[in-house]
């Protein structure tokens, strides 16, 4: 186990990210890369990017006060690190996606007043809910709450808002690749370190199930209204106005025909069996919030 | 007398391993000297060689410059996952070790 903690070094993260694939990058991306002209001009284009890139903010804003607040609930050094790393790796994701919300047009002073007026209510209910194991220093439960739910999530979500962009805004593609490998390691920390901790303390399972049944209720609302309060946005996030045409294709479904409902309804599908099989894996019972 | 264990082992785990050159896929997630042992899923469409094995943590695929079989030790370093590759229903599957 010694040797398998130091993985979790800060050398390796240095080797794997920063100088790695963020090397040469501006806020996540190239920096001769830009939002598209066509979507740029398109107020109601843009506005549905605003809505998208804002619960991206809300989602690592939890995710920073998470990683961070459980530093110090962490039982041994290795794991200390290793949330430093992710602290580190969260807190960029906050500035990147805020200054996408720069690149879409939001002035800087108009940054709070437009995550208030767009983040949905049901993204803000399920960071409650992590956070309040956080709180009280609850490390089993606020790692399988931070890197098996909310990162589980997050690594399906910019996996389908990478697929729906890589075509036609590479910026934003660009962008969503860096977080997805981080998102690997988050994901693999929660894990690796939890699937040793949760045999050790099996008494804890039943709170860990009810906070991931009230996460995952939270998470499927804010998936229902993200697309139905945006529906050109939500069925193909990222493309310039007149490009679904030509956009790709997302767990079997054609982007350019799919509906917002379908669309829904795979983000929600793939969601959820991921949370069955990392929750398995590590010998919890995933329970539906219905 | 002949050992259980040699008679249980498969006939193919006697035969030699297959080599595999590996060349650089543009996986850029693991230090530089690492690289050429992963790259990236490509979907359902996907399908993997003798010699790589898919980490159902990350969605990755770790590839090695010998044919894999089950019973290997493998480990994923974007995630950090040690895996085992274990054969069911005649595929080989990795699974993560706690």
């Amino acid at each position: 186990m010694a040797d398998f903690l130091s993985n979790y070094s800060i050398q390796k993260w240095l080797e794997s990210c920063p100088q790695g694939y963020l090397e040469d990058t501006v806020y996540g991306h190239g920096a001769d890369e830009r939002e598209p002209e066509e979507l740029l001009k398109n107020e109601q284009f843009r506005e549905a990017q605003i809505r998208t890139t804002v619960q991206l903010i809300a989602g690592e804003r939890c995710a920073l006060a998470a990683s961070s607040g459980l530093i110090n609930a962490a039982p041994d050094a290795a794991s200390k690190t290793f949330l430093a790393t992710q602290t580190l790796d969260e807190g960029r994701h906050v500035e990147i996606f805020t200054q996408r919300l720069f690149d879409l047009g939001i002035a800087q002073d108009d940054l709070e007043s437009t995550i208030k007026t767009y983040i949905n209510p049901n993204l803000g209910k399920f960071a409650e809910v992590l956070l309040e194991k956080v709180d009280k220093k609850d490390f089993v439960a606020g790692v399988v709450g931070q890197n098996i739910v909310l990162e589980g999530m997050a690594f399906s979500v910019f996996e389908m808002l990478h697929a729906t962009s890589s075509d036609m805004n590479p910026k934003f593609a660009h962008t969503l690749a860096g977080t997805i490998a981080d998102e690997r390691r988050h994901v693999g920390f929660g894990e690796n370190r939890i699937g040793e901790l949760i045999r050790r303390y099996p008494e804890k399972k039943p709170e860990i199930e009810r906070m991931q049944r009230d996460m995952t209720k939270h998470m499927l609302a804010t998936f229902h209204d993200s697309f139905a309060a945006s529906p050109l946005a939500a069925a193909s996030p990222s493309v310039a106005p007149g490009a679904r045409k030509s956009a790709g294709t997302y767990q079997g479904l054609n982007l350019a025909e799919a509906s917002n409902e379908e669309m829904e309804g795979a983000l929600s599908s793939v969601v959820l069996n991921e949370f069955k099989t990392r929750l398995g894996r590590i010998g919890l019972e995933y329970q539906s919030p219905v | 007398m002949t050992d259980p264990l040699e008679t249980e082992r498969p006939v193919q785990e006697r035969k030699p391993r297959r080599s595999f050159e590996l060349e650089e896929t543009g996986f850029n997630e693991v230090p530089k000297r690492f690289r050429k042992f992963y790259r990236r899923w490509r979907g359902p469409g996907d399908t993997l060689g003798p010699n790589e094995a898919l980490c159902p943590v990350c969605k990755v695929v770790i590839r090695s410059v010998k044919e894999l079989r089950a019973g290997d030790r493998v480990y994923c370093m974007p995630c950090m996952s040690r895996l085992e590759l274990v054969e069911e229903d005649g595929m080989l599957l990795a699974k993560v070790i706690y």
